[in-house]
C-alpha cells in the first residue's frame, strides 16, 4: 500500500531513438502524476522566416533541408499547395510518379524506425546492434527495404537526403525506361520480404493498452492517401487543406520550443495507425488480405500498433511503386510551364509521421511574403503527453524508475517522433515526493 | 584486384567538410575512381553506410569529429575501440560507429575498415574550414595515396 503511493520524479535527460533533442519530466506525488511534460529544446529553426522573399522556384529546394529523413514530404507538399494556387495541372505522368516519389519516402523511412529505431524496445535490447545479435535475419532485411526506399527517392530525386527533383510544375527531369525496369525488379523482389515483415511484425507481443484518441489523416476518394487528398478525422469530418485553421490551432507552451497542435481543444493523433485507422478501406487488395489474416482489428486503440502499421504501409508502398511504374513511359517534358500569382496557397500530405500542412502567401512575382508549415511532430506533441499519462496509469505507477523510464520511451518512439522538424528528444526527469 | 571504398563523410559547415576535403584531394593526387575504386562524399548516410561498403574488400573512411584535441588532429581508430566512441556526434541519433557496430554484428563489415577522424572546430554553415583543417586534410591524403600507391604496387 505504502508502495503503490509513494513519490517519484523521473528525469529522462536526453531521449534515444528519435529524431532531435527533448527531454521528459515526470513527477508523481502520493501515487498521481502531478506533473508530465515532453519537453522540445532544440532550438526554432525559423524556417519560415527563411522562406520570405524566396523565389517559389526555390521553394522545394529549400524545405527538403526541413528534414533528413522525410525531405520529400516537405517538397511535394509545397509543390501541391503552390501549384494550386498557380492552376497548373500536373502531367498525368508527374502526378504518378510524385506518389511513386513518395512512396520511396515511406520505404525508407518506415523501415528505419521498424528495425533500428522502435523494434529493440520489443525484444528487451537497448539498441539496433543488440537486437542484430538475436534477430540478425530481420535487422538485414530491415536495412535492404530502407536501401530500396532511398533508391527510389534517388531514382527522381537524384540522391535520398535533400533530394533535388522536385520542380513546381513536375519534375526537373524523367529517368530513363532503362532505369525504371531495373527499380521494378527490385521492387518486385521486395514484395515477399514486406510480407514476411507484416507477419513478423504482427508476432512481436505488444503492450495492451486502450485509448480513447481522435486519429488525423489525409483522405482520398479512391487511394490510401500520402501525396494528395483532404484532411480526415475520425469523427467523421473532412477538411479541406484551405480550411485547416478552422478547426486546429497551435500555441506555445512553456516547455517546448515547438508549439502544441489542438483539434478543436483536444489532442490527435497523426501518423500511420491514424491512417490505418481511417484509410484501411483503401488498401491494395493483397494488402487487405495480408492485413486481415494478421487479425489487428480496426480501428486500433493502441498506439504500439503504430509498429503494425508501418509494416503495412511499406508493403502498400511497394505495391503502389510497382503499379505505377508498371505504366511508366518517359514524358516529352517532366514539368508543366508555371505563371506565379498573388494569393494564399495551402496543401498537405503525409509524411511518414503524419499529415504535414504548408500555407504560403504569395506575390505577384512569385515570392514568399509569409510561410506557415506544421509538422507531425508538433501536432502528436499534445496526443503524446495525453499518452504517456493514461499508458503509465496502465502501465502502474509503483514499477522502479528504470521501468518506467523505458515505458515512457516506448510510448514515445510509438510516434516516431522528428523532433528537429518539430522545432522548431528524451531527457527524461522522474520526481517522486 | 581488391575492391575499395573510399569515403568522405561531412557536410558543408565550417570544418565539418574535412572528409570531403580529404576526397578532393585524393582526386588531385589521381586517385580515380572508377573499377574497383569506389571514391564518394557522404554526408549523414546512417544505416545506409553499412550497404555502401559490403561488399568492399577494403574500405577507408574519413569522418568529423570533436574530441578534447587541437583542430587538425588525426586519429585513426581501431575495431576494438569503437564501442568506446559510439553516442557521440549524428543528426539522427545513429552515427558513423554506429553503423559499423551494426556492421560488424551482422557480418557485413569488409575485411578491413579504415576509420579516420580529423578533429574539427567551427562546423557552422557558411563558413570557411580553418588553417588547421586544410593542413591535415593535406597530410592525411599524402599518407593515404602514398599506402594506395604501395598497396597498388
Amino acid at each position: 500500500m505504502t508502495e503503490q503511493l509513494r513519490s517519484v520524479a523521473i528525469h529522462v535527460p536526453v531521449l534515444a531513438r528519435v529524431e532531435g533533442e527533448g527531454a521528459l519530466d515526470l513527477r508523481v506525488e502520493h501515487g498521481d502524476i502531478t506533473q508530465l511534460r515532453l519537453r522540445i529544446f532544440e532550438p526554432p529553426r525559423f524556417f519560415e522566416k527563411f522562406l520570405e522573399g524566396r523565389h517559389y522556384t526555390e521553394i522545394p529546394d529549400l524545405v527538403a533541408r526541413i528534414c533528413g529523413i522525410c525531405p520529400v514530404a516537405y517538397q511535394v507538399t509545397a509543390a501541391q499547395a503552390l501549384e494550386k494556387l498557380f492552376g497548373v495541372e500536373l502531367s498525368p505522368w508527374a502526378r504518378d510518379m510524385r506518389r511513386v516519389f513518395y512512396c520511396g519516402e515511406w520505404i525508407q523511412s518506415h523501415s528505419l524506425h521498424i528495425h533500428l529505431l522502435a523494434a529493440p524496445d520489443f525484444f528487451g535490447c537497448s539498441n539496433a546492434i543488440e537486437l542484430a545479435k538475436i534477430a540478425p535475419d530481420e535487422v538485414r532485411r530491415g536495412l535492404r527495404i530502407q536501401a530500396l526506399g532511398n533508391e527510389l527517392m534517388d531514382l527522381f530525386g537524384a540522391r535520398s537526403v535533400h533530394p533535388v527533383g522536385v520542380r513546381i510544375g513536375g519534375f526537373h527531369g524523367a529517368p530513363s525506361l532503362a532505369r525504371i525496369q531495373i527499380m521494378r525488379d527490385k521492387l518486385r523482389a521486395a514484395l515477399p520480404e514486406a510480407e514476411t515483415l507484416i507477419r513478423w511484425a504482427a508476432a512481436i507481443p505488444m503492450p495492451q493498452d486502450d485509448q480513447a484518441f481522435v486519429s488525423v489523416a489525409t483522405q482520398h476518394p479512391t487511394d490510401y492517401a500520402i501525396e494528395t487528398g483532404g484532411v480526415g478525422v475520425s469523427d467523421g469530418r473532412f477538411i479541406e487543406a484551405d480550411a485547416f485553421d478552422a478547426h486546429f490551432a497551435e500555441q506555445h507552451v512553456p516547455h517546448s520550443t515547438a508549439l502544441f497542435s489542438t483539434y478543436h481543444d483536444q489532442p490527435y493523433l497523426v501518423g500511420p495507425l491514424a491512417r490505418l485507422n481511417l484509410n484501411h478501406a483503401r488498401l491494395p487488395e493483397p494488402v487487405k488480405a495480408l492485413l486481415a489474416e494478421s487479425s489487428l482489428a480496426l480501428p486500433s486503440r493502441n498506439l504500439f500498433h503504430s509498429l503494425r502499421a508501418r509494416a503495412v504501409e511499406i508493403l502498400l508502398a511497394l505495391h503502389e511503386a510497382l503499379r505505377l511504374l508498371d505504366a511508366y513511359r518517359v514524358p516529352d517534358s517532366p514539368w508543366e510551364p508555371v505563371t506565379p500569382r498573388a494569393g494564399i496557397a495551402t496543401g498537405c500530405t503525409e509524411a511518414p509521421r503524419g499529415l504535414l500542412w504548408h500555407r504560403y502567401e504569395m506575390d505577384e512575382d512569385g515570392r514568399v511574403l509569409s510561410a506557415r508549415i506544421v509538422p507531425p511532430t508538433s501536432q502528436n506533441q499534445g496526443r503524446i503527453e495525453e499518452d504517456l499519462r493514461l499508458s503509465l496509469l496502465n502501465f502502474g505507477l509503483d514499477h522502479p524508475d528504470d521501468a518506467l523510464r523505458l515505458h515512457c520511451e516506448k510510448v514515445i518512439r510509438n510516434y516516431d517522433p522528428c523532433i528537429s522538424c518539430a522545432t522548431h528528444f528524451l531527457r527524461f526527469k522522474l520526481d517522486r515526493s | 584486384m581488391r575492391r575499395l571504398c573510399i569515403l568522405g563523410i561531412g557536410s558543408p559547415s565550417g570544418d565539418d567538410q574535412a572528409g570531403w576535403m580529404v576526397v578532393d584531394a585524393l582526386l588531385a593526387r589521381g586517385v580515380q575512381t572508377g573499377g574497383e575504386i569506389v571514391i564518394d562524399k557522404l554526408d549523414r548516410p546512417g544505416a545506409t553506410l553499412i550497404t555502401l561498403i559490403e561488399q568492399a574488400d577494403w574500405a577507408i573512411l574519413i569522418d568529423a569529429m570533436q574530441g578534447n584535441g587541437q583542430p587538425g588532429t588525426i586519429r585513426r581508430f581501431d575495431q576494438q575501440d569503437w564501442p568506446a566512441y559510439r553516442g557521440g556526434l549524428s543528426s539522427h541519433g545513429f552515427g558513423v560507429l554506429d553503423a559499423l557496430m551494426l556492421g560488424r554484428e551482422l557480418g557485413s563489415l569488409p575485411p578491413r575498415v579504415d576509420l579516420y577522424g580529423i578533429e574539427i572546430g567551427n562546423a557552422a554553415p557558411d563558413r570557411e574550414s580553418g588553417t588547421g583543417i586544410l593542413a591535415a586534410v593535406q597530410l592525411l591524403a599524402d599518407s593515404l595515396a602514398a599506402e594506395l600507391a604501395g598497396s597498388a604496387a
